[in-house]
């Protein structure tokens, strides 16, 4: 009874062309095309993603403040713009460091900045403005990568997100060659193409006494999460020096 | 066979090329009174070169021009003729040498004369060296004279310029006739029979208008630089814009677009009257497609985008970041996106070189353009609990810290906004995030500058 009522289901999905939701019916979305996917240029997680991130999905980065997403999308938007991509960042609530960007080995003339601010309707209405920046960029189209940066969002603002807006801009990207990185405190989008990181980091010091201590960087732990792509996994990595 | 219509003083130069142009497409404009023609067909028309001269002297008397008109095989020829004789005079082809040889040495001043200024080519002279009192000197007189010199004692003497000036002494042309072509305005313009408010109406006007104007520039190979909006409205007040391109477009769809989104960003306060789009031309792009590298989106696709993101987020909040050469913590500089094609070389450009001996990320920051005020309880200087008032900081007690590193800049500067003196320092805090805090010296008033991520 059961087995039906999912078949029905479905196929109305599939009628209504929705069957880029189901994670199960389909058969695995791994392509071998190497260009098919966007390098993280972390070596060990890029061996642990077979590549990198899907292009024409929606992926994610994931973790709590200090988890080491800024330091993963930033690297991932460098290795975009050398590779001659262009590359488009919304940052919702400006908070984009130049020079730390630059030091990532970003290409900055190859790197759209939208720069969000507080809006009269607070976060709301901030986060609104820069889903339709994205928007925007997605339909232009030509961006290798293009990041949605929530990191600093309040969760309760994340979750008055209609999670249409995240299966409208799956629909969006689909067949393109445009691999969209959402950064959040926790997962939004949830997409079945594409892949979650999930990053929790611990600080790391040199020196044992105070006057010499230095903050060297951190090990992050990121938990990959792939409904269809088959790629899930957990791995360490050092982030500084 | 060529015409030169020389134009006695006084005389309006638009008149002269208009009865040039009345008689043959090709024409150059040579000095501000005087023209060359090509009458190259004309006596199928007009009858033997004597006819075309008398025709072309009644035309321009007609049109209130007193004129000396000079007909031979050569443009130099004709030239120098119309310097030296009043009325008609015609040449037969192959005596031009001879026609021009009693005539002083001086005349071939006039082609050391400006021509007139044309938009995109720079006035040069023939010759770049000047002979004429060296020649002098000589105890030459007549072009004849300094056409009967050998050209290699010439040469030997003054070089390349003397056998150009020799040339032109026999009434050798030294460069193929070039024709001015009209200037040409790309403006269209469209009195409207009722007054319309509102952008959806003017974008039928606006596409109306741009479709024939980008006919137009396509047909003479042009793009459009800048693109001009004027609005005439009912209030007899002229409402003007002005849209710098990024490159030169004449995409009728694309000028529509960026015309309608500067005006919803700067919209007309009255009823429009009266339409005026203008372009200013210049020459079209030429693009070459790399089969190697990834093609970046048109310039047409990204003018668009960044109309639309900007009259969304503000002018200002759309860009490519830029470094700008100061120890201000933070400080940038915004600039228009325009991406290089081709593969970016690291080092070049002010491209930033990867640290080729890892591949181990560097630590992040991510930083609050407003500085958050913390309150920040010390103990012997250093830092051992923080709080921010702030929602979405959970503040807390100093797990590790690094520092104090003390910076201080601008100074020199009376501006309290580009001076910076402060403690900075690195704290881990009990709720597991690092942030970069600062004290200033001045106020004692500690910060949170941003987050290690």
């Amino acid at each position: 009874m059961a087995n039906q009522a999912l078949a029905r289901l479905e196929t109305a999905l599939r009628a209504r062309k929705l069957d880029g939701t189901l994670t199960t019916a389909l058969p695995s979305l791994e392509r071998r095309d190497p260009y098919a996917l966007i390098p993280t240029d972390v070596a060990v997680l890029d061996a642990c993603l077979r590549g990198g991130l899907p292009r024409g999905q929606l992926s994610e980065i994931v973790g709590p403040r200090s988890s080491g997403c800024t330091t993963l999308v930033r690297r991932t938007i460098a290795a975009a713009t050398r590779r001659g991509e262009i590359a488009a960042m919304v940052d919702t609530f400006d908070q984009l460091d130049v020079a730390s960007a630059a030091d990532a080995g970003i290409d900055l003339d190859r790197l759209l900045w939208i720069r969000g601010g507080p809006a009269s309707g607070g976060s709301d209405s901030t986060i609104n403005r820069a889903l339709k920046a994205l928007n925007l960029v997605l339909q232009a189209g030509g961006f290798g990568c293009v990041v949605l940066d929530l990191a600093d969002a309040p969760v309760s603002a994340l979750k008055r997100i209609p999670f249409t807006t995240w299966l409208r801009v799956q629909r969006v990207i689909e067949g393109s060659d445009t691999a969209c990185v959402l950064v959040a405190p926790q997962p939004v989008a949830r997409s079945a193409g594409g892949l979650t990181l999930l990053l929790s980091a611990c600080a790391r010091w040199s020196g044992d006494a105070d006057r010499n201590r230095h903050l060297t960087g951190a090990d992050v732990n990121v938990r990959v999460v792939s409904p269809r792509r088959r790629v899930d996994g957990e791995l360490s990595l050092c982030v500084g020096h | 066979m060529f015409a030169c219509v020389f134009a006695a003083a006084g005389s309006r130069p638009d008149v002269l090329v208009a009865v040039a142009r009345d008689f043959s497409p090709r024409v150059e404009v040579c000095a501000a009174r005087e023209v060359t023609l090509d009458l190259a067909g004309l006596n199928r028309l007009f009858g033997d070169a004597k006819t075309i001269a008398g025709e072309l002297r009644r035309t321009a008397a007609d049109r209130g021009l007193r004129v000396r008109i000079a007909i031979a095989a050569t443009r130099t020829a004709a030239r120098l003729l119309t310097r030296a004789r009043a009325g008609i005079t015609i040449v037969h082809p192959g005596d031009e040498a001879e026609a021009v040889a009693d005539l002083p040495l001086e005349l071939l001043e006039i082609f050391r004369e400006p021509k007139k200024p044309e938009p995109s080519e720079p006035s040069e002279p023939i010759a770049p060296t000047e002979p004429i009192p060296t020649l002098r000197r000589w105890g030459l007189r007549t072009l004849g004279e300094l056409a009967a010199l050998p050209p290699d004692a010439l040469a030997a003497r003054l070089g390349q310029g003397g056998v150009d000036w020799q040339r032109l002494a026999r009434g050798d042309d030294a460069a193929p006739l070039v024709p001015s072509l009209p200037e040409e305005r790309f403006e269209q313009a469209l009195d409207l029979e009722w007054p319309i408010e509102g952008l959806e109406p003017l974008s039928f006007v606006l596409a109306r208008l741009l479709e024939p104007l980008s006919a137009h520039l396509e047909r003479r190979d042009r793009g459009a630089a800048v693109l001009h909006i004027r609005l005439h409205l009912v209030n007899k007040e002229t409402h003007e814009r002005s849209l710098q391109l990024p490159a030169p477009m004449r995409d009728a769809r694309t000028l529509r677009t960026l015309a309608l989104l500067d005006l919803e960003s700067h919209p007309p306060p009255a009823a429009i009257d009266r339409v005026v789009v203008a372009v200013d031309p210049t020459p079209g792009r030429v693009m070459q497609f790399s089969l190697l590298t990834r093609p970046l989106p048109s310039v047409e696709h990204l003018s668009t985008l960044i109309a639309r993101l900007s009259a969304l987020m503000g002018e200002e909040r759309v860009g490519s970041p830029v470094i700008v050469d100061s120890w201000q913590p933070g400080a940038f500089e915004m600039k228009g996106f325009n991406p290089r094609a081709g593969i970016a070389e690291p080092g070049s450009d002010g491209m930033p070189t990867p640290n080729p001996e890892s591949r181990i990320p560097t630590v992040a920051v991510r930083r609050f353009r407003c500085p958050v005020p913390a309150r920040v309880h010390v103990d012997r200087g250093i830092p051992v609990r923080i709080t921010i008032d702030r929602r979405g900081f959970a503040g807390g007690r100093v797990e590790k810290y690094a520092g104090p590193w003390r910076a201080s800049g601008g100074w020199w500067t009376d501006d309290a906004k580009t001076s910076w003196e402060r403690d900075e320092w690195d704290v881990a805090l009990s709720d597991g995030a690092t942030y970069r805090v600062y004290r200033e010296r001045d106020t004692d008033a500690w910060f949170i500058e941003g987050v290690v991520d």
